[in-house]
């Protein structure tokens, strides 16, 4: 009976050992404010040149202009009329858009969710940086993300919903 | 005498564990046990989600015949219920509410009306009944004397989508019966135990300008930043001494794997291939394995952990994406069809470095993600059917899988 209180003790500290009722929720509210923060200025600056239109409306436009790039399943290289909108991406980014960073997003299709597809995505991002850079846009202004299959912007189950989501998006940046 | 060495020698090679080799044990050749509950306090609902999860547990344990009846008896009764007499074993326990709601629980086995184990637990409050369960059903394992389920006690990290752009970090228990919230709002991904104790952990945030690696100790909330990186940060895989990791990075757009020093914050790039290398894990003699689409699609590859020459591992499947190691057996992901839509099947394979056999671990769906347990015992999976995620578990020397599907939302990734 000493034995089974023992080991009863015993395995009473290993489950409370093992309780996860007291882990704290992590906030990340304050990187959520920065992400404010980074905004406020920007429209400050527009407000002061006397324009109706402030500068995140006109990034907001300019955006709308530059052409989502679309991939094969599994691969990372520009073909098709793939190509011509990226001439055309370079020649927006190169004028109209000249005075903005540009963050390009790599995104994949559902199947897999593992290290690959993010690699497969920022391959894709690195693809459209070198095609931009070779039409002269200057690589200081590129920087480069992956979201992998998380940022999905149709969630069908088709082909042609999957061949939506590989693609590149196009984000300006003050 | 030659001839008696010989058939030792023989007998203990026939006898000598390898993973890759299946084991198929009959159910009917295992050790019956029914279960009686003889609590006291808690509602009937609450007393049958309990032996519900015992049932689950004992399954798991692959070792018993388990009756799945709920049937009652008095804990002290000097007999098992009449319908339960036959069986090898009876476990009798009896949950009781404590001080500050906390929840009891007494716990024997018996063989032929004879206690051969016994055991109490407790816990604060009985949000948390899943892990008396599981310890039970490991103290029962450790009783009969079978390879230990230490990973049974452990708890399971992963990141689950819920909007485009938007997850949440989880802690559960391995059959996502208890879940914690423990990283919310933002975009968070690849959770990864930071130790074996499971103290801390590390994650990725998408949040900032650059991805940046991020340690959470678990009990104070508490988080800082470790490292950034251009493109792409993931923690692969922690070293068994939890001082080194092996990180994936991409300065320039380009993916390689890297080891990370976390005493000395000193990072050395392990592979320079122009394409993709990701997925670094450690295995043995100081070598990693990881994944590289150097041959024209992904697949699995090994060298020194300083870098060096590069070996190919794996010779079967279309494309296989991801892997993880434990000593000498690596499970990885293949894709089985080349076609890019047809079934789209993704099955899991077992492979030793030391031999060239293959085992296939799952027959259809899309299984990745594959874990091993850090004993080597079991495997956790994730399994993506349709708009709904589960967690499988591969019991390997008992070659059996469960699965625990996942009430909302998609796994993106997980670690054990």
């Amino acid at each position: 009976m000493k034995n089974v209180i023992l080991s009863g003790v015993v395995a009473t500290l290993l489950v409370f050992s093992g309780c996860a009722d007291k882990e704290p929720v992590v906030d990340n509210s304050d990187l959520n404010k920065q992400v404010v923060q980074e905004v406020a200025p920007v429209q400050a600056v527009a407000a002061d040149n006397g324009d109706m239109m402030t500068d995140a409306m006109r990034m907001a436009a300019l955006e709308k202009e530059l052409a989502t790039v679309y991939f094969a399943f599994d691969k990372y290289d520009i073909v098709g009329d793939n190509t011509s909108k990226v001439s055309n991406d370079a020649s927006v980014l190169n004028a109209q858009a000249s005075a903005y960073g540009i963050k390009l997003e790599g995104n994949c299709d559902e199947w897999g969710s593992d290290e690959y597809n993010i690699a497969l995505g920022l391959k894709r991002a690195d693809a459209v940086k070198k095609a931009l850079v070779s039409e002269g846009v200057s690589e200081s202004r590129i920087s480069m993300v992956s979201y992998g299959e998380s940022n999905p912007t149709c969630s069908d189950k088709t082909k042609e919903c999957w061949s939506q989501n590989r693609r590149v998006d196009f984000k300006l940046l003050p | 005498m030659k001839i008696f060495f010989s058939i030792l020698l023989l007998f203990s090679l026939s006898f000598a564990s390898d993973a890759t080799i299946e084991v198929i044990k009959k159910v009917d050749s295992l050790p019956s046990i029914a279960v009686e509950d003889a609590s006291v306090s808690y509602d009937q609902s609450f007393k049958m989600k309990f032996f519900k999860t015992l049932i689950a547990d004992l399954n798991v344990l692959s070792i018993l015949n388990v009756d799945r009846y709920y049937r009652t008896n008095n804990f002290d009764a000097s007999n098992v219920v009449v319908e339960n007499k036959d069986f090898n074993y009876v476990l009798r326990y009896k949950l009781f509410q404590g001080d500050n709601n906390s929840l009891n629980v007494q716990m024997i086995l018996l063989k032929n009306n004879q206690q051969v184990l016994g055991k109490n637990y407790k816990v604060s409050n009985d949000k948390i009944h899943v892990f008396v369960s599981h310890a039970m059903a490991y103290d029962i394992n450790e009783y009969m004397g079978e390879s230990s389920v230490a990973w049974m006690k452990k708890k399971v990290i992963f990141a689950k989508n819920i909007a485009p752009k938007r997850t949440e970090i989880i802690i559960s228990d391995y059959t996502l019966a208890y879940t914690h919230v423990i990283v919310s709002g933002g975009f968070n991904i690849f959770p990864k135990w930071a130790n074996q104790e499971q103290s801390a952990f590390y994650y990725t945030s998408l949040d900032n300008k650059k991805p940046t690696l991020m340690y959470v100790d678990v009990k104070t909330g508490n988080k800082k930043s470790i490292l950034s990186s251009d493109g792409m940060m993931v923690c692969s895989d922690v070293s068994d001494d939890a001082k080194t990791l092996l990180l994936t990075m991409a300065p320039d757009g380009q993916p390689d794997v890297f080891s990370y020093n976390v005493g000395t914050k000193r990072q050395k790039r392990i592979t320079t291939f122009k394409g993709i290398d990701v997925n670094g894990q450690f295995i043995e003699n100081n070598k990693i394995a990881f994944v590289s689409e150097r041959m024209g699609y992904p697949n699995i590859f090994t060298t020194d952990v300083n870098g060096g020459s590069v070996e190919q591992l794996v010779y079967y499947g279309n494309s296989n994406s991801s892997c993880s190691a434990n000593g000498e057996y690596i499970v990885y992901k293949a894709r089985e069809s080349s076609s890019a839509y047809s079934a789209n099947t993704f099955n899991l394979h077992l492979i030793s470095t030391k031999s060239d056999s293959i085992r296939r671990l799952t027959a259809g769906g899309v299984n990745e993600f594959p874990r091993f347990s850090k004993d080597g015992d079991a495997i956790i999976y994730i399994k993506n059917y349709q708009a709904q995620s589960s967690i499988g578990i591969i019991r390997l020397n008992h070659n059996r899988n469960f699965l625990f599907p996942l009430s909302s939302g998609r796994i993106q990734s997980m670690d054990w």
